[in-house]
């Protein structure tokens, strides 16, 4: 219907990608995003359905992955590790993004696993293909 | 408490046993095209549910009609932390808020079924 949203679509959105990234889909509660936002409860709920809803919403604003990129990576990671499995539409929209990259898929892949790594406090800066002593650890 | 079905076409929200009396509904049919999503919310419990009318609430147990910023829903909550929110489109309530028993089972069955139809 023809109803003016009164809040700020990319400042609320914004703000959720951040608490998504940082806390997960499932750790981020209704109250998190209450609290992040400073919107209502029911205005979430009308804006956007659900927090599966919200997700997609931060999902789908993301530009593709790329090297450095750390946001889309981490909210590509939060999307196939908690809700690709379950979700159909979730799991298309990853195949997508993964698809999407520069050098599809492999390279794709390669870019979350350095991220998966890095966002861990781990290094990825030893080459997979040497194999090395765990002493410079 | 309510007993949540799916069938092929509707969404169906059942009040249990005395939870009809205090709801004053026996049941709910929900077309699944008129549901939005659905959420898992603990939370929701605690926020202020508006202007009762018809139903009952008490601090551990809202149901019934409620009317808040000019948007009605129906609550069916018992305080426990099973608590669930279904927004719906074109229908006499905005949103349901209810109790049930497993959660995260019926609100990822009722993304499922209405997004991917």
């Amino acid at each position: 219907m023809g109803r003016t949203p009164s809040y700020d679509r990319d400042a609320v959105l914004h703000a959720c990608a951040e608490l998504f990234r940082t806390t997960g889909y499932e750790g981020t509660s209704l109250d998190d995003i209450v609290r992040a936002t400073g919107l209502h409860r029911g205005s979430i709920y009308s804006a956007f359905g659900s927090k599966r809803g919200l997700f997609l919403a931060v999902l789908v604003r993301q530009p593709a992955i790329a090297p450095g990129s750390e946001e889309p990576l981490d909210l590509l990671l939060v999307a196939l590790l908690e809700l690709a499995p379950r979700d159909p539409e979730v799991r298309a929209l990853c195949a997508a993004a993964l698809d999407d990259g520069d050098a599809g898929q492999a390279a794709s892949a390669t870019l979350l696993g350095s991220r998966l790594l890095a966002r861990a406090g781990l290094s990825p800066r030893t080459s997979a293909t040497t194999p090395t002593t765990r002493e410079d650890a | 408490m309510n007993t949540v079905t799916i069938t092929e076409t509707t969404l169906i929200v059942e009040p249990r046993g005395l939870d009809k009396l205090w709801s004053f509904t026996s049941k709910l049919e929900i077309p699944l095209g008129h549901v939005r999503g659905a959420t898992v919310d603990p939370g929701a419990n605690r926020e202020s549910k508006g202007i009762r009318a018809p139903g009952l609430g008490l601090p551990t147990k809202s149901a019934g009609t409620f009317y808040r910023d000019g948007q009605r829903s129906f609550w069916n909550v018992s305080n426990s932390d099973r608590t669930i929110v279904v927004e719906l489109r074109n229908e006499r309530f905005s949103r349901l808020v209810l109790t049930v028993a497993d959660p995260r089972q019926l609100v990822d069955e009722i993304n499922t079924r209405t997004t991917s139809s």
